[in-house]
């Protein structure tokens, strides 16, 4: 038992899931505080999700929705994890996701491109958007939290006037890719049979989880990930190795952009919604990344696993009894367990402490047993 | 041309409050990036008066507006409190998250609130049109609106309680050197507190004013758009100090308020820009001023490192 | 009853996990007399000093002020009953003023409202009385280091306190400033206040002490009047054993020229002098040359500047005959120069990297280690196996400890074996022993001697004076960004190289 709470992953198992359970806990709190009588039966129907329908088909087709949209917050989750292992903080993420999907949605709609080069160039786009940071930070010392936050509210703007091109004509949404440009659409090569012929269950989604692996081998196995990782630790030891510090910055920051792009990219190229052209705030989308990727543990196996409950919770926030309730209880959920996740390094090191000052006593008895036994 | 002097006074009024809560909180040795969260809730706090008590005489209307929302501001901010300080959190990840968990609750509360009033509204928000006139003072073609005097306050209650008291010095030094400030008898702990919970009452003061001169109904599920976030550019500009803050502050309030009224104003309607480039403007600016104001910033040496007093 | 102890701590034992920092110590300080705390590093000086200050609480053992016990619980405390110390580490506010450091904690105030003039008034005062000559109204990051020292000092004195104790306080000062602080020190006992001297230089000890207690590895060794002593003696106490001071060398064989710096330039970041100006040296094969100087004085901008961690603002470094003035980090590392950093956390290592991994920092992209792009994990833990065992580094669990987990010692020789063992022309060592203990400083000494007996340039930068008489072939004084002489170590004395080093004297030197 001791051994498996000093491991490492097994310390951070703990606190994610103590995380999720707390979070749950105090937005069950909040519901009973708004009205004690549906409180309980909502916060089950927020775990439940697509549990909720009663048949079987019903319930794939809606683990299907989940899944949709998991692959882009998979991929902000990657996004922000990437960065922070290089000690950056990516809060941009979200802007570098409105990116991906405005020019990915661009690309479809306007100029009737493949979807493969649809994604490429959103990839792309989310890079020299992200680059901006990278620049910012490693030439002029601009902290990236707060340079991150405005091009999130410049691209939200540039994105609205972008799209309004391709806007229906009596709604603030973008046109249906499927109506528009069928080639746009990412195939999903048979995977819509396995979940009750949901046609927005794309590739995307093993995609998703085939780059979170190359990301896991990227940052532990590679010489790039070496580099990054030592930027991250102690960016002097590494300019003193004579890595290119700098350019490491921006490349880190232009990865993790990247990444994020192409969540945007993955869910509106599957067509399941569409961009409105008058809303007014950042999508959520690349701040619910934060969650993933703290939850998570920082490792991008974790991620998928985290991203899938976020967006679990997330949609079944659509089933809390919205009489009584709002569905963002699913959003203050998430966004209590972030706060919770400034805790974990706290919790692992009280852990962490425990165990050691345990060992220490024991130790410490041994050589005084072992000096008595020396005497005698 | 008044009118622009008058959105610039009363937005760079806003980026003044709570670029100075900013101020405190990183004086005293923490980064608060959840600044953009305390406005929201102390926002939320000064429209709660304003909803549940409409009828009040104007000036007790300003008192209580006043004191909402530094109650919420303050409530709010010892979330950041609790984990920076005695917990040692991550600045950054507690600051992101409570941004987040302020619109998340905001809303959630609004609509809560709406829908128990009226089964059949759903929406996230309050309207104030009446109480907001008592914040309102016609002097001539110049609309006086309280929140500038407050703004004024706040800077020379800043600049007083930062280089003249005792309580000050004591903050700053929390915020360069703790281990010297510790060393000398001061309470490293309690003197970040008070920064924070003074970044609280700034922070909700400036949230209150933004909605109030932004609209008279405001949508909670929207945030405060970036501005607790201008706030900290206008903060960095400023060089952590009051009087700079508050050029800093009027010369942003000015890009701000050109996207409210360049329409009105004959030239640069006839510019023909989009309004898409007036929105996006404070924000670009901000980028452009944080490039070339960074590399010599003189933040306080000790900010966003968590004290903890058996490190020495 | 009169008390002849202003402070006793009696017995004291502080345990830490897995170390007694103090055991069983005895310290008794008469009023008004000057006491000589001497110990290596680790002997458990500053650990004694911090449970006078109230930082630390012990397990055992009692203090007494004038014969009576009390109970220290935080500095506030130790404040109360007129204890003072000043840090070795000085506990200042660079970017207040001298007068705000002085009153910080004890603000003279009307309602919270800072009275500035009468604190103004008491610190002139003091400043006069003790010959002090501060300026109040200053910054601390403009004036000198002995200035803030002063500083310091004055911060007890405002607090008026009779107990005085100084960590370690002629580190960072020339010989020079070292006099004037002694006298100071004379002074202030003189006028009845009782200080606690700590330091290991024996040489101080004997100037200015009446009596000296020392400690080794944590335990309490004996405290001797200075008159009836030698520094011999005391070293012996120190250490336990004779320790030679001296290191065993051959006259050194210089060879060809390895490194050939001309006029170089390097900008200063706070002020608009340069923070090195004009310099030029040379080092050859088989000869150990030492930039000698008093901290801050452009050493560490012209490591920098070697190294390429600072561009230089002017003039040209050649490197094994190649110019390399404008050449990336590692150009340099690969062409032939080994770096052993001054400050081994800030540059040395990635605390958070494994050992293994810190021990192939500056090889890692070279083909045993590195394929497509790929780390070769197998290669890099043969290689630390043998770096481990070669330059015995210990550490918890081998290659996979994290360096953050390693002992000061073993983080530099972890450090040390890597930056050997890439086998360079130029071996770029700054302050390498800096916090050892004395087993740690032999060794890497040995090791320097062994690279230039193996044919290597070695550059050492040191602050220690007995490092710079003892090691080098050549010294080179620095002085406010210049090189203001050049000395044998054979032949130079340290009041000689005192006087370089503080700018009283120079010369025009051509390498």
């Amino acid at each position: 038992m001791k051994k498996l709470l000093k491991n490492d992953a097994f310390q951070t198992l703990i606190a994610s899931l103590l995380c999720i359970v707390v979070g749950l806990f105090l937005g069950f709190i909040v519901l009973l505080f708004i009205n004690p009588s549906g409180a309980a039966s909502s916060i089950v129907e927020v775990i439940k999700n697509f549990m909720h329908f009663s048949s079987g088909k019903l319930r794939l087709k809606n683990l299907g929705n989940t899944l949709v949209k998991t692959a882009p917050l998979l991929m902000c989750s990657l996004s922000v994890l990437f960065a922070y292992k290089v000690g950056l903080f990516n809060i941009g993420a979200a802007g570098q996701y409105v990116v991906g999907s405005a020019v990915s949605l661009y690309c479809a709609l306007a100029l009737h491109l493949n979807w493969l080069l649809c994604i490429l160039l959103a990839f792309v786009a989310g890079a020299i958007y992200a680059a901006i940071v990278g620049v910012l930070k490693a030439l002029c010392n601009v902290n990236e939290v707060i340079s991150g936050i405005m091009l999130n509210w410049i691209a939200l703007y540039g994105a609205n006037t972008i799209l309004s091109n391709v806007k229906e004509p009596t709604s603030p949404y973008t046109l249906h890719i499927t109506g528009e440009s069928p080639s746009s659409l990412i195939p999903s090569l048979g995977l819509d049979k396995l979940f009750n012929n949901n046609s927005y269950v794309t590739i995307a989604i093993p995609l998703a989880i085939i780059i979170a692996i190359v990301i896991l081998v990227l940052l532990n196995k590679t010489k790039l990930g070496y580099e990054l990782k030592a930027t991250g630790n102690n960016k002097n030891a590494a300019k003193y190795a004579g890595m290119a510090e700098k350019r490491n910055i921006i490349l880190t920051l232009m990865i993790s952009g990247a990444l994020a792009a192409l969540g945007g990219a993955f869910l509106y190229l599957s067509d399941y919604e569409q961009w409105s052209c008058s809303q007014s705030s950042v999508p959520g989308m690349g701040f619910n990344g934060i969650a993933a990727a703290f939850l998570g543990g920082l490792n991008p196996i974790g991620s998928i696993l985290s991203s899938y409950f976020i967006q679990h919770i997330t949609n079944g926030g659509a089933y809390v009894d919205l009489t009584k309730y709002s569905s963002q209880i699913s959003d203050l959920i998430s966004s209590i367990i972030i706060y919770l996740c400034g805790f974990v390094f706290f919790l692992k090191y009280a852990i962490s402490s425990r165990l050691e000052k345990s060992e220490e006593k024991r130790a410490r008895k041994a050589i005084a047993d072992h000096e008595k036994g020396g005497e005698e | 041309m008044l009118l622009l002097l008058q959105y610039t006074i009363i937005f760079a009024s806003v980026l003044l409050l709570v670029a100075l809560g900013g101020c405190f909180s990183e004086h005293s040795g923490v980064i608060n990036l959840g600044l953009e969260g305390i406005m929201v809730i102390g926002s939320l706090g000064g429209a709660l008066v304003m909803r549940f008590f409409p009828g009040l005489p104007p000036f007790v209307m300003v008192i209580a507006v006043i004191l909402g929302a530094i109650l919420f501001g303050v409530a709010y901010s010892c979330l950041l409190g609790v984990a920076a300080i005695n917990f040692k959190a991550d600045q950054t990840i507690v600051g992101t998250a409570m941004n987040m968990l302020a619109t998340a609750a905001a809303t959630v509360f609004v609509k809560a609130m709406n829908t128990a009033a009226n089964p059949n509204d759903v929406s996230a928000s309050i309207q104030y049109i009446e109480p907001k006139k008592s914040f309102l003072i016609k002097i001539g073609g110049f609309e006086f609106n309280w929140f500038m005097l407050v703004a004024i306050v706040g800077l020379v209650v800043a600049y007083v309680v930062l280089y003249k008291t005792r309580f000050g010095l004591r903050l700053m030094a929390c915020g360069e050197h703790p281990q010297a400030a510790d060393s000398v008898g001061i309470n490293v702990y309690k003197m970040r507190w008070a920064g924070v919970l003074i970044s609280g009452v700034y922070g909700g003061l400036g949230g209150i004013c933004y909605i109030m001169v932004s609209a008279s109904e405001w949508k909670f599920d929207a945030g405060v758009y970036g501005f607790g976030f201008l706030a900290l550019a206008v903060m960095i500009f400023g060089q952590w100090k009051p009087t700079r803050i508050a050029l800093t502050a009027l010369l942003f309030g000015l890009f701000r308020a050109l996207a409210s009224v360049y329409s009105g104003i004959g030239f640069l309607a006839r510019l023909n820009i989009p309004s898409t480039v007036y929105n996006m403007l404070p924000y670009i600016i901000s980028l452009v001023v944080l490039a070339l104001t960074s590399k010599s910033s003189r933040a306080p040496k000790a900010e966003g490192i968590p004290y903890d007093k058996g490190q020495r | 009853m009169d008390q002849q102890y202003a402070i006793e701590m009696l017995n004291i034992t502080k345990r830490f996990p897995g170390i007694i920092a103090n055991d069983n110590i005895t310290l008794q300080l008469k009023k008004g007399e000057i006491h000589a705390l001497l110990g290596e590093n680790g002997a458990g000086k500053s650990t004694l000093m911090s449970v006078l200050f109230g930082l630390y609480q012990p397990e055992e053992g009692v203090i007494k002020k004038d014969g009576v016990e009390v109970h220290i619980k935080d500095p506030n405390d130790a404040n109360r009953l007129g204890i003072g110390m000043v840090h070795q580490h000085f506990k200042l506010v660079e970017c207040f003023t001298v007068l705000d450091n002085i009153i910080l904690g004890v603000e003279p105030n009307k309602a919270g409202f800072l009275q500035k003039g009468e604190a103004r008034a008491k610190v002139m005062a003091l400043s006069e009385k003790y010959g002090l000559h501060v300026d109040p109204d200053a910054l601390i990051e403009d004036i000198t280091v002995g200035m803030q020292q002063r500083t310091e000092i004055l911060k007890m004195l405002y607090r008026d306190n009779e107990i005085l104790i100084f960590d370690e306080p002629t580190a960072v000062l020339t010989p020079q400033e070292i006099d004037e602080l002694m006298v100071i020190m004379k002074n202030l006992a003189a006028e009845g206040k009782s200080i606690l001297f700590i330091s290991h230089k024996l040489a101080e000890i004997m100037a200015v002490a009446d009596r000296c207690t020392v400690l080794r590895r944590g335990k309490y060794i004996g405290t001797v009047e200075t008159k009836s002593t030698t520094a011999e003696a005391l070293s012996a106490m120190m250490v336990g054993r004779n320790v030679n001071f001296h290191v065993e060398k051959k006259p050194s064989k210089p060879g060809d020229v390895i490194l050939d710096v001309k006029n170089m330039t390097v900008a200063s970041k706070g002020h608009k002098k340069n923070a090195v100006n004009d310099v030029s040296f040379k080092v050859r094969r088989g000869e150990i040359v030492c930039i000698a100087g008093i901290d801050g004085n452009g050493q560490t901008e012209l490591v920098y500047g070697l190294t390429g961690l600072e561009p230089l603002s002017g003039g040209t470094i050649e490197l094994c005959g190649k110019d390399i003035t404008k050449a990336p980090i590692r150009r340099r590392s690969t062409g032939g120069m080994s770096h052993i950093p001054e400050d081994r956390h800030k540059h040395g290592l990635v605390l958070d990297y494994t050992l293994e991994d810190n021990m192939v920092l500056q090889r890692y992209f070279e083909p045993e280690f590195t394929k497509m792009g790929f780390l070769r994990r197998k290669n890099i833990r043969a290689y630390a196996e043998r770096l481990i065992e070669q330059y015995d580094v210990r550490s918890g669990q081998g290659p996979v400890t994290m360096a953050r987990a390693m002992s000061g010692g073993n983080q530099q020789k972890a450090i040390i074996a890597r930056e050997i063992d890439k086998n360079p022309d130029l071996l770029v060592a700054v302050q390498p022993t800096r916090g050892l203990d004395v087993g740690a400083i032999e060794y890497i000494h040995k090791q320097l001697v062994a690279q230039r007996d193996a044919g290597k340039a070695v550059l050492l930068v040191s602050l220690e004076l007995d490092e710079v008489m003892d090691v080098p072939d050549r010294i080179l004084v620095m002085y406010e960004g210049e090189i203001v002489g050049q000395l044998d170590p054979k032949k130079t004395t340290q009041e000689e190289l005192g006087l370089y080093m503080a700018g009283a004297k120079r010369d025009e030197v051509i390498s």
